[in-house]
């Protein structure tokens, strides 16, 4: 049966992240008031879909936990639907895990409403939604769904022959030679019928994948192009969560757009670019979208070399992509870095060991991976902790805010696949948090108007790798007026 | 495909007093009132699951809606199955005179139907549970394995009126008032699940545009001639379209008295009961109307008629559902009983339904001429073919 062979030969698009890319899960270490919270979201591959969520209480006394999904802005934030309460960990009372359906792609929440010693309090994490994949069907399924089939074809057609054959005969009376004539045709006529169906219903189901595949998230493209030392940056719709009829525009809440970018800490994109294929310069630079809708940047110094370009944007609902692109890039003997522009050169990763936690920087300062012995493995939440020291290993007596944060961390993985952008929250949008009206956690908001707070030199990042294998990872802090950026290899294992 | 088999030819043995013997009254059996029983739980299943979706929102395979409707092929597959393999391989069966042959096994040809559509229904199940996983879970109606769910519904549906039928034309009566009443009650099911099919394509914001038009000439007028053909009764038309009438008013009046919150999201609108289904179209009219047209010319062709009744029934339902469809958009029906005002949990504030607009559609008068055109072509095709199958079923016997 064609529709049922045709099925296994779906599928399917390479699984993609959103803000970043080939990252989907959402790491997210917060405050619900007085309780501390580290929080993992699994989202669906398909939407609607099931995602997963696991919440582990870093502050004693919680009772339970309660978790409901709700769109981030508009309408759809007002109501939200009954919330689930997440199931206690019978080894862990403090380790909270439980699943909730997003129903539609764009910009989503998902609110806990703690309960516990400390009173009831709640934290919202953003998580960006869509349809990452569709799925296979399993050989065994395939199988037996075409035996049934099979069976329900010919059934109906013996049925079809059965019934003009035999069905106005008087009981006993035995069919006449032009009664079994007109069985036989009438056989022949509901085979011919039953197979025009099933091409039909081919053709629909087909036609229902590809309005589905429409539906599996792409990212806005960027193309990019350098003339002397100017970056321009051009974007286009490749025809995600668009409205082609009046009636998709009444009923689908978020149509992507490209000129409702929202300020991230500061800057409307965050422009890294990594050499290749060593990854051993990287730039952070932020450039500005102009009237046209390009994206523009006076590059400051470049060596030379094939970069990757990873731009983070953020749309006005809280919705977070990464778009890529690809440029070579000639040595540039421009402007210094300025700002909260950022860069590091180091030796390639091929040459890197992945064992090595202390990167010195060309000031002298220091930085260092605070990790243990232990290894790492794929889709395992941790902290990754990093300490900056002076030439001496001392703590720096200027230690500041790098746009607003103890530091920016981008995790990448050696063969292109992965993009992470991390902050100390975690790897939701600094934009989207903000929007779930959150009152804020360590290493978010601490510039306070008036106030002067003495900023440590560690910062904490939470995230897991999607997926083993090696993986590059750069991490910003700030002293004085000066970004340093740190460079670490590490490698991954399978879970 | 479909030889005569062995057994075939023990039918020369089987004598056909004997089998009028045994159904010489015209109690209906055991195995048609379980038809009966699948078919209402289906249909009372299918509506309380898609109310339970736009009410709650979030369901199992085990919500008692599902289970209604599956039951309906449990029975269907359980019942039948026992019919066939007792009618089969029992010595003495009374039906196996009164059966048609199928793959070496024999029952009456309605018994057949119903199983495989029994089949067509678990079938789905699985069917439908991956096309979840492969592409979300849907919501909307018309996809490909809720199809093959509806189709198998329709099969048992069908396989009911066949088996009926066959009874009662080899039973001896002065009258069938029982069949026959059953027989416009089965019919009524069957419109009710046909507008289930149709749904999406009537709904209120449609009903100004044509589309909700045409597939109201489509497959509505099936049921009814076929209804009125069979049983010959004045009013089965009426019958069968008051049933559906009021099948769905009574969901607009009971659904409601039972609290539902929605578990997904988003939620747009703010639902604390269960949503029922949009008032019923006005169907009662132009069934009406065939009714008197009917009794007016039984001594026409089927052709003719069937012209006269694609004419009649689009032209009428036009004259009332047009008119009441802008009355549905006010206010005014915006209450308990006309039930606008229920509204799915997650229409969005920007959808028609909401605004309580018509979905923009718009035609020059000789576009609208031609729909129109159209509507009589198909309704006199789908009425001819009504006519047609209920002469079948009046001339079954197995």
């Amino acid at each position: 049966m064609k529709a049922f062979r045709l099925c296994a030969a779906f599928l399917f698009a390479a699984v993609l992240g959103h803000a970043h890319v080939g990252s989907p899960d959402i790491y997210l270490e917060g405050k619900a008031g007085p309780y501390q919270l580290f929080v993992t979201v699994r989202p669906p591959l398909t939407i609607p879909g099931v995602a997963e969520i696991e919440v582990r209480s870093e502050s004693p006394g919680v009772r339970e936990i309660h978790a409901v999904p709700l769109a981030m802005t508009g309408a759809g934030s007002k109501f939200p639907p009954i919330a689930d309460l997440l199931t206690a960990s019978p080894r862990d009372s403090q380790f909270f895990t439980g699943s909730l359906w997003m129903m539609t792609s764009g910009s989503w929440q998902v609110r806990l409403t703690v309960d516990g010693a400390q009173g009831q309090a709640i934290l919202s994490v953003p998580v960006p939604s869509m349809a990452r994949a569709s799925k296979r069907m399993e050989f065994g399924l395939g199988a037996m769904l075409s035996v049934l089939g099979i069976f329900l074809m010919a059934g109906i057609t013996a049925i079809i022959g059965a019934a003009s054959r035999e069905a106005k005969l008087d009981p006993g009376q035995r069919p006449a030679p032009a009664n079994l004539q007109s069985g036989r045709k009438a056989t022949i006529v509901g085979a011919i019928i039953v197979v025009a169906i099933v091409v039909g219903g081919d053709y629909w189901w087909n036609s229902e994948a590809d309005d589905y595949s429409l539906r599996i998230y792409k990212p806005l493209q960027m193309a990019a192009s350098v003339s002397g030392a100017n970056l321009s940056l051009k974007m286009s719709e490749p025809g995600w969560m668009q409205a082609k009829t009046l009636e998709q525009a009444a009923y689908r809440v978020f149509i992507r757009k490209m000129d409702d970018f929202v300020p991230d800490h500061g800057h409307i994109m965050h422009l890294y670019a990594i050499r290749q294929p060593g990854m051993d310069v990287i730039y952070h630079l932020h450039p500005e979208q102009r009237e046209d809708g390009t994206f523009a940047l006076a590059l400051p110094s470049i060596t030379a070399g094939h970069y990757k370009l990873y731009a983070d944007i953020v749309h006005a609902n809280g919705f977070p992509e990464t778009m890529v692109s690809e440029i070579d890039l000639p040595e540039l003997n421009s402007r210094a870095l300025a700002g909260d522009d950022a860069s590091a050169s180091t030796i390639p990763w091929q040459r890197a060991s992945t064992s090595n936690t202390v990167f010195t920087l060309p000031d002298g300062y220091k930085m260092e991976w605070l990790r243990n012995d232990k290894p790492l493995f794929a889709n395992q939440g941790v902290s990754f902790n990093f300490r900056l020291t002076t030439p001496d290993g001392g703590v720096p007596s200027d230690m500041a805010l790098y746009m607003g944060m103890l530091g920016h961390a981008a995790f990448v993985k050696t063969d292109g696949t992965v993009f992470a952008h991390i902050h100390p929250n975690g790897s939701v949008s600094m934009a989207a948090l903000m929007l779930t009206g959150n009152s804020g956690g360590d290493g978010m908001n601490m510039e306070m108007p008036g106030m002067k707070m003495a900023v440590p030199n560690t910062v904490s990042f939470p995230y897991g790798f999607p997926s083993p294998g090696r993986y590059r990872i750069y991490v910003q802090m700030k002293h004085g007026s000066t970004v340093e950026t740190g460079v670490f290899d590490a490698v991954t294992a399978g879970t | 495909m479909a030889s005569i088999p062995a057994q075939h030819s023990d039918l020369a043995s089987l004598s056909q007093p004997r089998v009028l013997a045994s159904e010489r009254t015209s109690a209906v059996p055991w195995y048609i009132w379980c038809a009966v029983f699948a078919t209402t739980s289906a249909t009372v299943g299918a509506y309380w699951d898609i109310s339970w979706h736009e009410s709650i929102g979030r369901d199992t395979f085990w919500t008692p809606a599902h289970l209604a409707i599956q039951l309906c092929g449990v029975l269907a597959g359980i019942a039948f199955g026992y019919l066939i393999l007792h009618t089969t391989f029992a010595k003495n069966s009374p039906l196996a005179a009164a059966s048609v042959h199928i793959f070496g096994f024999r029952a009456p040809l309605g018994a057949f139907i119903a199983s495989w559509g029994g089949i067509a229904m678990l079938t789905s199940a699985p069917f439908d549970n991956w096309w979840h996983d492969a592409y979300g879970l849907d919501v909307k109606i018309v996809s490909p394995p809720h199809i093959l769910l509806i189709i198998g519904v329709y099969s048992v549906v069908i396989g009911t009126l066949v088996l009926l039928a066959g009874h009662m034309n080899r039973t001896q009566a002065d009258s069938h008032t029982t069949e026959n009443r059953l027989i416009l009650y089965i019919n009524g099911i069957m419109l009710t699940q046909v507008m289930i099919l149709l749904m999406e394509s009537t709904q209120r914001v449609l009903l100004h545009s044509v589309r909700a038009y045409l597939v109201s000439a489509a497959l509505p007028p099936i049921v009814l001639a076929l209804a009125s053909r069979l049983t010959r009764y004045r009013f089965a038309a009426t019958w069968v379209a008051a049933f559906y009438t009021l099948f769905r008013i009574g969901l607009i009046l009971v659904l409601p008295l039972f609290p539902a919150e929605p578990k997904l999201g988003p939620v747009y609108q703010q639902v604390t009961h269960f949503i029922p289904e949009e008032f019923p179209l006005l169907y009662i009219f132009p069934a009406f109307a065939l009714d008197l047209l009917w009794q007016r010319t039984k001594s026409w062709s089927d052709w003719k008629v069937s012209a006269a009744s694609g004419v009649v029934w689009a032209s009428v339902f036009l004259a009332v559902e047009w008119p009441f469809a802008s009355f549905l958009m006010s206010p005014a029906s915006r209450n308990w009983f006309f039930g606008t005002g229920y509204l799915y949990y997650a229409l969005p504030p920007a959808s028609y339904a909401v605004r309580n607009v018509f979905y923009p559609s718009t035609y020059t008068a000789l576009e609208f001429g031609l729909y129109m055109l159209a509507c009589f072509l198909i309704g006199t095709l789908a009425i001819r073919w009504g006519i047609a199958r209920g002469e079948w079923l009046g001339k079954i016997k197995r």
